[in-house]
């Protein structure tokens, strides 16, 4: 068995292992194996932990490059209990809201006028692509002399870099439904209205929820961009300030906290997604 | 199939815009942009230095290209980002690859993995630029990092999803683990990892102008342009905003094409986004 | 034409372990197969006929019994067993015949044999001329025909079918069924085909074996001795299926009527049991 069990990719671990029509080999459940998986994620980050804290403690390195871990976690619960981590983290956190909602609002809006009227669609397509081929962050300089540094440039560029995913993903998903759902909503004599909100919204709302989540990433990330170049707030704007000062500890800690909320972003979206999508088969 | 359902009402809307036909629509929009910007210009609606002329524009990217400093700037971004990506996505792959055929690897560093990819890419940059200093090196580093990840999970993904049917048949030929590897899991998974690719080149090279304004010495593309906004030379800037444009979409295009031919063997077209 | 394998079978046990119980799939099989010989195996699902295939070539293992090809045991796959899925598992980025030529990837042939017998087996299932065709261009049958010729480029000594016209529709069943006849009596090599199709398992085995599930048993084996090429309409042959049906519905018909007088079988080679109805 071992050697062949080689050749086999890991699979999630199958409940049962009764074949049932057409006798699939399904791979034994292995308990062991599976309680095991929780300890094994430590080993790597401890060991990098420890290789962190030696290489400070004895200073191979300079602590100007790399601070101790004790340091910066005593500047994250410097910064936690100064209120200073909350502030910034709250500026942030609203400029990504207000950015993202913009953009929400915007895209699904285009996305749904170009994927319902062709006509629309004819003259506002060709037009939307050319300028999605820029980059966000290609339009900074441009919006920087535009509007200046405050709020404003924040959250247009936070709002573009929503809008553009959410457009084209809502625009395909409204295209991509498949014809043959139109066609029982007329045999059954649906509305316009009907069909909209009855078929075409629902089947593409698997599309428009991959939209949605890619542009929450990406609103996310040009708000880490926006605050670290033209900000006086925000967590960007703490990881500057503490590489300015060469305090490597504030830079650390805000990167930290800017991890942290990236994996909340993520887990949020991931329940939103099950109760969004809770029809689809899991997996797909 | 948009047609599909608007097929009741199109009827009056096709007998009123029957007149523009459909290939010259998309124009409609850009060109109303330019005229309205021409006669902004013309007509004194605005007395900022930024509202510059269309014409001033075209004489500036002439100038740029002429003398060489378009060239100059977007072949550094060009060789950055490519050296970037190129060492990023390889060894994405390897690492991706060991996430993918190995249980226990997976276990190791998959949770690792999966936590540093949640720091978003920039906030990486003043880190880098303490550890690798402002230039070139610094950059190089940035934009692996930027295509590393993609790779990493399209490439987990791919394997990861190779059907166990197509094992039980290189069992059943015999098939060394070498053999496996290469004439079914990859291949299996190539559609995969080509979109990881794909992502990773437009990560790259979203990185590439990132890191050119946060870590200011040498030259690019992305340089051109803080000195644009620096110097309030609006031209320079929209210039420099077609350009990256272009150079996307090109670097989208030729990634298309490949991924097409590449993959042939599906049938369908991929979707692209 | 390749050697054809003796399969010899004996006392076979499977089990599987779920959740620590252990769940009897194989309930002491025994089964002797004779070189070039096609027998059909028939049973409803659960009955474990998939299991016995995958255990006779080798993606199973860990039984107790024994299972014999030529007199070895036989423990892990070998090129010697081929076999051909319900699904027909072709690599979709490969073209026909770089498909059928995967087979040959370990073989100790030339170049140039290689190329041969690919083609010739292209050949052998009426493929030719769809040698660079992609498996998304080829229609079901077509596909399964050519994951049949991958099966037979290697030379097994034994094939073995699971259920492999299982998921196409009637007609393409039915000619497939008359090509795999045609490519055994061709080939020469021993065949066993696992179905739920009772026509299709008589209309090809020279024996059936009827199983039941729940431990996988082997109910009956029973002899199907028409000539080929054979007649689904024939009187002899939906005899012969009424047989094995019985042995599904479970006892002959309760005749509501009274008995009808059974009158000597013209067709029958004589040593018929006494309890088939007489169809008419």
């Amino acid at each position: 068995m071992a050697a062949n069990d080689s050749l086999a990719l890991p699979r999630p671990a199958s409940a049962g292992a009764a074949p049932e029509h057409g006798g699939k080999a399904q791979r034994h459940w292995r308990p062991g194996l599976h309680h095991a998986a929780w300890l094994l994620a430590w080993p790597v980050p401890l060991a990098l932990l420890l290789a962190w804290y030696v290489a400070a403690r004895f200073a191979w390195i300079p602590p100007q490059v790399l601070p101790a871990p004790d340091a910066v976690w005593h500047t994250l619960a410097e910064l936690y209990q100064s209120g200073e981590l909350q502030a910034n983290l709250a500026v942030s956190a609203l400029r990504v809201a207000g950015g993202f909602a913009l953009g929400l609002a915007g895209g699904l809006a285009l996305g749904v006028a170009m994927g319902l009227s062709p006509g629309f669609r004819d003259y506002v397509y060709p037009t939307f692509k050319a300028f999605s081929q820029v980059p966000v962050l290609g339009w900074l300089p441009l919006l920087m002399l535009l509007v200046g540094i405050d709020e404003a440039l924040k959250i247009i560029l936070i709002a573009k870099a929503s809008l553009v995913p959410i457009a084209l993903n809502t625009y395909k998903g409204i295209q991509n439904v498949p014809t043959r759902y139109i066609e029982v909503a007329r045999v059954l004599k649906f509305t316009r209205w009907q069909l909209l909100s009855r078929v075409v919204f629902p089947a593409a709302a698997a599309p428009v929820w991959n939209g949605i989540r890619y542009g929450l990433t990406h609103a996310w990330l040009a708000l880490v961009v926006v605050e670290l170049l033209a900000s006086s707030e925000g967590l960007g704007y703490m990881i500057v300030y503490g590489r300015q000062l060469f305090q490597l500890d504030m830079v650390i800690a805000a990167v930290i906290v800017v991890g942290a909320v990236g994996f909340a972003l993520d887990k949020l979206l991931a329940l939103a997604e099950r109760a969004v999508l809770r029809w689809r088969k899991p997996g797909l | 199939m948009a047609d599909a359902i608007t097929t009741p009402t199109t009827r009056s809307a096709s007998a009123r815009a029957v007149r523009m036909p459909r290939a010259l629509r998309g124009w409609v929009l850009p060109v109303a942009l330019i005229v309205l910007w021409w006669a902004a210009v013309r007509f004194g609606w605005s007395t900022s230095p930024l509202l510059v002329p269309v014409s001033k524009v075209w004489a500036t990217a002439v100038q740029q290209v002429r003398s060489g400093a378009l060239f100059v700037a977007l072949s550094a971004s060009l060789w950055r980002d490519l050296a970037g990506f190129a060492l990023g996505a390889s060894v994405g792959l390897v690492f991706g690859t060991a996430l993918g055929l190995s249980r226990l690897f997976e276990q190791l560093f998959g949770p690792t993995f999966h936590t540093i990819k949640q720091i978003s890419l920039f906030a990486w940059i003043p880190l880098i630029s303490v550890w690798f200093g402002l230039g070139d090196t610094a950059k190089v580093v940035f934009l692996s990092l930027a295509a590393f990840f993609p790779v990493v999970l399209n490439t987990f993904e791919g394997i990861r999803g190779v059907p166990a049917d197509l094992l039980e048949v290189a069992r059943v030929l015999k098939y060394s683990r070498w053999q496996v590897l290469l004439r079914v899991v990859l291949p299996s998974a190539s559609p995969s990892i080509f979109a990881g690719i794909h992502l990773a080149l437009i990560y790259a090279w979203l990185a590439t102008l990132g890191a050119e304004y946060m870590l200011v010495s040498g030259k690019g593309i992305g340089n051109t342009m803080t000195d644009g906004r620096e110097n309030f030379w609006m031209d320079l800037v929209i210039f420099g905003v077609i350009v990256v444009g272009l150079v996307g979409f090109t670097l989208n295009w030729i990634a298309s094409r490949i991924e097409s031919r590449l993959l042939a063997w599906r049938g369908r077209s991929v979707a692209a986004f | 034409m390749a050697h054809a394998g003796t399969l010899s079978i004996e006392h076979l046990r499977k089990q599987y372990e779920v959740k620590g119980e252990p769940l009897p799939v194989l309930e002491d099989i025994t089964l002797s197969i004779a070189p070039g010989e096609f027998v059909s195996i028939v049973g409803a699902s659960g009955c474990g006929k998939s299991t016995l295939l995958r255990l006779v070539v080798g993606l199973e293992e860990d039984y107790k019994g024994e299972i014999l090809l030529d007199g070895k045991r036989v423990a892990g796959t070998s090129l010697d067993r081929g076999i051909v899925f319900q699904e027909h598992r072709l690599f979709p980025w490969l073209t026909v015949e770089q498909n059928i030529r995967m087979a040959l990837l370990n073989a100790n042939l030339t170049e140039s044999e290689k190329r041969r017998t690919v083609r010739e087996h292209i050949g052998l299932v009426g493929l030719a001329g769809f040698e660079t065709a992609f498996p998304h261009q080829l229609s079901g049958g077509m596909s399964q025909r050519v994951a049949i010729a991958r099966a037979l480029v290697t030379r097994p000594e034994i094939l073995l079918l699971d259920e492999p016209f299982g998921a196409l529709d009637a007609l393409t069943r039915a000619y497939l069924q008359q090509e795999l006849h045609r490519i055994w009596q061709a080939e020469g090599i021993t065949m066993i085909l696992v179905t739920h199709d009772v026509e299709e398992a008589i209309y090809l085995g020279d024996r059936v074996v009827v199983m039941e599930p729940r431990p996988g048993r082997i109910r009956r084996i029973l002899p199907v001795p028409l000539a080929h090429p054979r007649d689904r309409a024939a009187l002899s042959f939906a005899r012969v299926k009424d047989d094995v049906l019985q042995e599904f519905t479970g006892r002959p018909a309760d005749l509501a009527e009274a008995p009808i007088r059974r009158l000597p079988d013209p067709d029958a080679g004589g040593g018929l049991p006494p309890h088939i109805r007489f169809a008419i």
